[in-house]
C-alpha cells in the first residue's frame, strides 16, 4: 500500500494520487488553540498525518555568535539570543507576536573588503553526522524528508546588507553586491549539496521576488543578479540527486518570473496567493511544467471567509489541478492568530473528503 | 538655459544618478535660476515620472529607490535655501506602520513618493500605537494620518485609528488613508477611513488631493 510520501511524491510528479495530502503552519497561539480544540498531545502535524517534515536544520561549523556581535553593538544585541546563525540581528517587541525587528549586520558597509571579511558561516557533513540517519528514518515511517532552505540567495543577502542598500548596490552596480551575493551563493551551495547528499525527497529553496501585485525587481535585474545563482544551486543540488524536488517559496505576483523559475529547475511553486495571482491561469499556463503548493488565501479566505468559502475553495483548486495532481493544496502562509479553528477543520476535512 | 537644465535634472533623477543631479542641482542654483523652480519642475518633475512609471509597471522598486536617493541629495543642496524663501510645502503627513507590526518595505516606499510629490512627512516607525499618529497629528499639525499593515492580524489596529481621530474631535482636519497588502477598499469602508490606495504613487497623489481639499475648504 502507498504509504502517505509515496502518495506525496506522486502527487508532485503530477502521476495521480490516492487520497489529497493536508499541510499547514501554525503560530504559537494557534498551536494553543489546535491542543485545546482537538484534545491531543501529539505535534500538530502528526495528529494531521501531514506526509512530510523538515529535518533539522543544518549545524554551521562555527556557530559561535559572538563574532557577529560587534555588528550590532549600536542596538547591543545579546548574541546567544538575538543574533541568528547567519550574523543578522532580531528582537522581539512586547507586540509584534512571534515576528520579530530586524537587525541587519552589514547595512553601514562601505568597502569591497567589508563584505569580503564579513564571518558567514561553512557548513560541513562532520558537523552534520545524523542527517542521512534522521533522513531515512523518516522514509520508513512514510514520511517525506525534506530539507528547509527558504532565504536561499536574495532575501539572506538583503537580511544582511539592508534591502534597499542592496538594492542600491545592485542598481548602481556596486561591486559589494557582487561579492554578497556570491558569497552567499556559496553558502547556500554547500548546504544544498548536503541535503542532497543526505537523500532528502525534497529541497525547499526560497526568496521573495514578489510584491502584492507586481514583482519586486525588473525581469532584467532578476535574470541577471538571481537567475545565474539559483541556477548554480540548484544545479549542484540535482548532480548529487537527480531525482529531487525542489520547492521553490515567493510571496506575491511572480508570474513573469515562473517560466526562469521552471528553467533553472524549480520542480514545485508555492504558495500561489490566490489574492496576487489568478490560480487558473497560472495552472493552465504551466500546470504541465509544475506542480503547486499552496493556493488557499491566508489574505482572504482562511482569516475571513466562511467554513463553507474555506471548503468551495480547496474543491475548486483540486478540480482545476484534475486527475493527475500536482497540487499540494494548503493555505499560502503560516496561519495567524486571526485565524478560525472552524476554517482549519472545514480545510482538513475538505482535504479527507474530496471527491471528484 | 534653466528650462534645459531643469529637464536634465529630471532625467538624471529619473535615472537615479545622484551626482549629477548634485551637480546640476547646484549648477542651477548658481546661475540663479529660482529655488522653487529647481525643486517643482526638476527634483518633483522628475519624481513624478518615476511614480507614473512605477504604476504602469515599467520600473521596479529598485529603480525608485535610487531616484529617490537622487532627489533628496538635490533636496538637501536646495533646503537651506527654501527655509529663507516663502515656498511652502503642499501638506504634512504622518506615516507609520500599526503597533504589532514591524514591515516598512511598503510603509518607505509611500513616504518615497509622497515627498517626490512635495509633501512634508513624520515617519513614525513600525509597531506605532493608535495614540501615537494622533499626538503627532495633533503636535505637528499633520492633514493626514497613513497607517501600513501586511498582516492581517493587525490591520484591525487601523479601525482604533480612525476610532482615536473621532475621539480627539479631530476628524474634520485629520483623515486617515490606509494601506498594506492585505487591506481592501471594503475593509476601508468597513472602518470608516478616509481613503485606501493600492499603491504607493495613488497614495502620494491622494494625499495631494486631501491636503488641497482640506486648504481650501479650512
Amino acid at each position: 500500500m502507498d504509504t502517505p510520501r509515496d502518495n506525496l511524491l506522486r502527487l508532485l510528479h503530477r502521476q495521480g494520487y490516492d487520497t489529497v495530502p493536508l499541510e499547514f503552519a501554525l503560530c504559537p497561539h494557534l498551536e494553543e488553540v489546535y491542543q485545546a480544540y482537538e484534545h491531543s498531545d501529539l505535534p500538530y502535524n502528526e495528529y494531521f498525518q501531514m506526509p512530510w517534515k523538515r529535518i533539522a536544520d543544518l549545524r554551521p561549523d562555527n556557530d559561535d555568535r559572538t563574532r557577529f556581535a560587534h555588528y550590532h553593538a549600536a542596538a547591543g544585541l545579546d548574541a546567544a539570543g538575538e543574533i541568528d546563525e547567519w550574523g543578522v540581528g532580531h528582537r522581539a517587541t512586547p507586540t509584534s507576536m512571534h515576528m520579530t525587528q530586524m537587525f541587519c549586520p552589514l547595512r553601514d558597509a562601505d568597502s569591497e573588503e567589508e563584505i569580503q571579511a564579513y564571518p558567514l558561516p561553512t557548513y560541513s557533513a562532520a558537523q552534520n553526522p545524523g542527517l542521512s540517519a534522521e533522513v531515512e528514518a523518516l522514509k520508513q515511517r512514510g514520511v517525506s524528508p525534506v530539507g528547509n532552505m527558504q532565504c536561499t540567495i536574495w532575501e539572506t543577502a538583503w537580511y544582511i546588507r539592508g534591502m534597499e542598500n542592496l538594492m542600491m548596490d545592485i542598481m548602481s552596480e556596486d561591486p559589494m553586491a557582487e561579492i554578497l551575493l556570491d558569497r552567499v551563493t556559496e553558502m547556500s551551495l554547500s548546504r544544498a549539496k548536503l541535503y542532497a547528499q543526505a537523500d532528502v525527497d525534497i529541497l525547499f529553496l526560497g526568496d521573495d521576488i514578489g510584491m502584492q501585485q507586481t514583482i519586486m525587481m525588473s525581469e532584467e535585474m532578476y535574470t541577471t543578479w538571481i537567475k545565474p545563482r539559483l541556477k548554480k544551486i540548484i544545479g549542484a543540488a540535482k548532480a548529487v540527486k537527480p531525482d529531487l524536488l525542489v520547492f521553490y517559496h515567493s510571496c506575491g505576483y511572480i508570474e513573469p518570473f515562473i517560466p526562469h523559475l521552471i528553467e533553472v529547475g524549480v520542480d514545485v511553486l508555492n504558495p500561489i496567493q490566490p489574492e496576487c495571482m489568478d490560480v487558473e491561469k497560472i495552472f493552465r499556463e504551466y500546470g504541465d511544467r509544475l506542480s503547486f503548493h499552496g493556493t488557499i488565501g491566508t489574505q482572504s479566505v482562511m482569516p475571513f471567509g466562511t467554513p463553507e468559502e474555506v471548503r468551495a475553495n480547496v474543491k475548486r483548486n483540486l478540480d482545476l489541478a484534475g486527475d493527475k495532481g500536482g497540487l499540494f493544496v494548503a493555505p499560502t502562509h503560516l496561519l495567524e492568530p486571526e485565524v478560525p479553528w472552524e476554517n482549519i477543520r472545514a480545510y482538513v476535512e475538505a482535504c479527507q473528503n474530496y471527491t471528484r | 538655459m534653466s528650462l534645459t537644465i531643469l529637464q536634465e535634472i529630471s532625467a538624471q533623477l529619473q535615472r537615479g544618478n545622484a551626482r549629477a543631479v548634485r551637480e546640476l542641482v547646484q549648477q542651477a542654483i548658481d546661475a540663479g535660476v529660482p529655488v522653487e523652480c529647481i525643486l517643482n519642475d526638476g527634483l518633483l518633475g522628475g519624481m513624478s515620472v518615476v511614480g507614473e512609471r512605477f504604476k504602469r509597471t515599467e520600473i521596479f522598486v529598485p529603480e525608485v529607490l535610487v531616484a529617490a536617493r537622487a532627489m533628496n541629495q538635490g533636496a538637501a543642496l536646495l533646503k537651506p535655501l527654501l527655509a529663507s524663501s516663502d515656498v511652502k510645502s503642499c501638506g504634512k503627513v504622518c506615516i507609520g506602520t500599526v503597533r504589532g507590526d514591524l514591515h516598512d518595505i511598503g510603509k518607505n516606499l509611500v513616504k518615497m513618493m509622497m515627498e517626490g510629490k512635495g509633501l512634508e512627512v513624520v515617519d513614525l516607525g513600525t509597531d506605532v500605537e493608535p495614540e501615537t499618529y494622533v499626538r503627532a497629528a495633533v503636535e505637528q499639525d499633520c492633514r493626514i494620518i497613513c497607517c501600513s499593515a501586511l498582516l492581517t492580524t493587525t490591520m484591525s489596529v487601523m479601525a482604533e485609528v480612525v476610532a482615536k481621530v473621532r475621539q480627539a474631535g479631530i476628524h474634520d482636519r485629520v483623515k486617515v488613508m490606509i494601506g498594506g497588502a492585505p487591506v481592501t477598499e471594503t475593509f476601508c469602508a468597513q472602518i470608516g477611513a478616509d481613503r485606501y490606495t493600492p499603491d504607493a504613487t495613488t497614495a502620494a497623489d491622494a494625499a495631494v488631493e486631501i491636503c488641497r481639499t482640506l486648504a481650501e475648504t479650512g
